[in-house]
């Protein structure tokens, strides 16, 4: 994974969503924390090319992402809600829509669908529909409906966000045991306690880039003010 | 996320989805091209018999049409003000038909097999420059998804009413109601993207 941002930032007319940034991602693990509208989420749309810079650009793995087409086969991206995330009501479908814009065949699309349902021991959820789901199993069928693509780098916006301690565990483990690149956007802090790497926006600035425990203490001090 | 699928194995789940939506199109204007009566009525029975025979309990498979009939009924209704009472029964007849045999294509055919279907029949078209067929199916397929979504969205406004006491009015449903969907409406848009699904734009 090589993400880099070449002051790259968003303004929406006076609003200044987030400030140019420049930095270069290569990590196998990235957290990103902030307040509520920080500018996390802005900063990871930017990755895959959901939000185009005002200002600068970024380039995922040698591509500028203002050709998102191109961006787009190596960024997978989880958004917060996955009800928003599953397209189609039914599992299989679902996890099957991707691919079929892409031009593979019936046999190989059933195939890629198979495949990532063992991936994530996910093949009880195949025919299942995704608003009889609970929190932890709509997550993790929306990481098989983006991963069946193979993505090279995933984004996941808030993934424990409204889950049990027990859904939010599933979770954790899952994104601990993929092989893929991730960068997680979170207000759990435990979830990304471990990174190598963590990223701190305040008010739609970068204020800190550093290992887990260093950006925390960070964050930590910028919410109690 | 809901769906107006029902899982089963009536006869109309076992028919294709291709062959669903054909029978749809020819009994649509075979419906508006006859004016006796007694047709209609038949049209209407048979239709109706065909809706009840998917597996859908009796009281939900009535609750899925009342929005649709009320708007039939309103129809038929101006049409009696204007017309005679026999123009009106036509009107109501065959849009009652066509609702019941739509209902029951809509309730045994999935999302993908809509999205699948659609766009087949949209690929003469593309060939001809006038529109991309994928992004046809999928508008369709969307529109299939958004109606449970967009009458749970409702529901919850009106409970939202009731426990805040207020009466519910047009005007203070309609307005949460078009800016919830419009919401929800960006998101999918944004998960449609992100999924790379409509690869032609950028």
């Amino acid at each position: 994974m090589d993400i880099r941002f070449e002051g790259a930032g968003v303004s929406y007319g006076a609003r200044v969503a987030l400030a140019p940034v420049t930095l270069q991602l290569n990590e196998k693990r990235i957290g990103i924390i902030g307040l509520n509208g920080s500018g996390k989420t802005t900063f990871a749309r930017l990755i895959n090319g959901l939000t185009k810079p005002s200002v600068g650009r970024v380039i995922v793995n040698g591509r500028d992402t203002a050709d998102a087409k191109a961006v787009l086969t190596d960024v997978g991206f989880i958004f917060q809600s996955p009800q928003n995330q599953i397209i189609l009501p039914i599992v299989r479908d679902d996890i099957a829509f991707g691919l079929k814009s892409r031009g593979y065949k019936p046999a190989e699309i059933e195939a890629k669908v198979e495949a990532v349902l063992q991936r994530f021991s996910a093949a009880h959820l195949a025919e299942r529909r995704a608003h009889e789901l609970s929190g932890g199993e709509l997550q993790l069928a929306a990481l098989c409906s983006v991963l069946v693509t193979g993505p090279d780098i995933l984004i996941l916006d808030e993934p424990t966000n409204q889950l049990d301690l027990k859904n939010r565990g599933l979770v954790q483990r899952l994104v601990e045991s993929l092989p893929e690149n991730a960068i997680v956007i979170s207000h759990d802090l435990e979830l990304v306690a471990d990174y190598e790497r963590v990223l701190v926006f305040h008010e739609g600035n970068l204020v800190a880039d550093a290992p887990a425990g260093e950006a925390i203490r960070c964050y930590r001090e910028i919410a109690s003010r | 996320m809901k769906s107006l699928f029902v899982e089963g194995n009536s006869a109309m789940h076992r028919v294709s989805a291709r062959a669903k939506l054909l029978a749809l199109a020819a009994l649509g204007v075979v419906l508006f091209l006859s004016t006796n009566l007694l047709l209609l009525a038949l049209a209407v029975v048979a239709t109706a018999a065909i809706y009840f025979s998917i597996g859908l309990p009796g009281r939900s498979a009535l609750a899925r049409l009342k929005p649709v009939f009320l708007t039939i009924v309103i129809v038929a209704l101006f049409s009696l003000a204007f017309n005679p009472w026999h123009v009106a029964i036509v009107a109501l007849l065959r849009l009652t038909a066509l609702m019941l045999f739509a209902a029951a294509v809509t309730a045994t055919t999935t999302i993908a097999q809509f999205i699948d279907e659609i766009t087949l029949l949209a690929r003469p078209l593309e060939r001809l420059g006038l529109l991309r067929a994928n992004d046809v199916g999928l508008a369709v397929g969307l529109v299939v998804r958004f109606v449970p979504e967009i009458l749970d969205r409702y529901s919850a406004i009106r409970e939202a009413h009731a426990a805040r006491g207020i009466k519910v009015r047009p005007t203070t449903v309609l307005v949460p109601l078009v800016i919830l969907t419009l919401r929800d409406a960006d998101n999918i848009a944004a998960a449609i993207d992100a999924r790379g699904v409509r690869r032609h734009l950028n």
